[in-house]
């Protein structure tokens, strides 16, 4: 039976996985488009995203773009198992078992 | 944490939603370049045309292969066997014109300037219908816009082309970077 993950199941945070997961292994995907795919404001974006990248779920990545700073985030291999994992959980779920999982 | 049967179903609509949107996304992402290449070449390959139209097939004989590497390099670390299946693609949008064009001949440089840029934006409708109205609209702005030209622009068809041809793609590029 799949275990519930809390992290991933808070809806901005579940929009983010699943775009980030429709996307090639290891594509990064600037913080702006990505807010703009959310629709969540840069605080908001970025808090989540902080929460995301302590799990290791994500990766994130600031460089230079000429002078311009960026910020790139992709899916690792442990976030996309996990988000796999969770919509596992899901689906048993809505097969019909009633779940109740331990709080952290 | 308790999940309920409709939260569950919520998520995973959320889920699915968020997916698509992001795969469709990454789509058009992943087309831009090929849609700015090819929109700069129309243009500057229409303009040579209209400038030197004895030379039309020699100048298209250049471009096109330059636009085909463009297109491989601009897909270097995509997905595995994207780019041999592109190169074939191309194969075969060149055979298919090569064939209709001995089919129909004799056949005006001008006539041939309009099938071209009209299969293309037949390619596109076609792709649009299952992956995304941006290519619907674009494959259609292109057709019109070369089927108004054809008709009513007399001389000049190749600079028509090249403006409204080239620059339509060159639009659609810029507009399929965007969210």
């Amino acid at each position: 039976m799949p275990e519930p993950d809390e992290i991933i199941h808070q809806q901005t945070r579940l929009r983010i996985m699943a775009t980030l997961c429709a996307l090639s292994e290891g594509k990064q995907v600037e913080f702006t488009r990505l807010r703009a795919i959310i629709g969540a404001t840069d605080g908001n974006l970025g808090a989540h995203l902080v929460t995301l990248e302590k799990a290791g779920y994500i990766a994130i990545t600031k460089d230079f773009l000429g002078k311009k700073p960026r910020t790139r985030v992709a899916l690792t291999r442990a976030g996309r198992k996990a988000f796999n994992r969770h919509v596992a959980f899901l689906r048993t779920i809505l097969e019909g078992e009633a779940v109740e999982g331990e709080k952290p | 944490m308790t999940v309920s049967h409709e939260d569950a179903a919520a998520a995973l609509r959320d889920i699915e939603r968020a997916q698509a949107y992001s795969a469709n996304l990454a789509d058009y992402e992943s087309a831009a370049p090929h849609f700015l290449i090819w929109g700069v070449l129309w243009a500057v390959a229409y303009t040579l045309n209209d400038i030197f139209p004895m030379f039309g097939a020699s100048i298209w004989a250049v471009v096109t292969p330059i636009g085909v590497i463009a297109g491989l390099l601009a897909m270097r670390g995509g997905r595995n066997g994207i780019a041999w299946r592109y190169g074939a693609a191309m194969g075969a949008v060149f055979l298919f014109l090569t064939g209709a064009v001995m089919i129909m001949w004799p056949v005006s440089g001008r006539q041939v300037a309009a099938l071209i840029p009209l299969f293309v934006a037949l390619a596109y409708v076609l792709k649009g219908i299952w992956s995304g109205l941006r290519y619907v609209v674009t494959g259609i702005a292109v057709a019109t816009l070369t089927l108004v030209g054809f008709f009513l622009v007399k001389d000049h068809f190749f600079l028509w082309m090249a403006g409204v041809g080239g620059g339509s793609l060159i639009l659609a590029g810029v507009w399929f970077r965007q969210v």
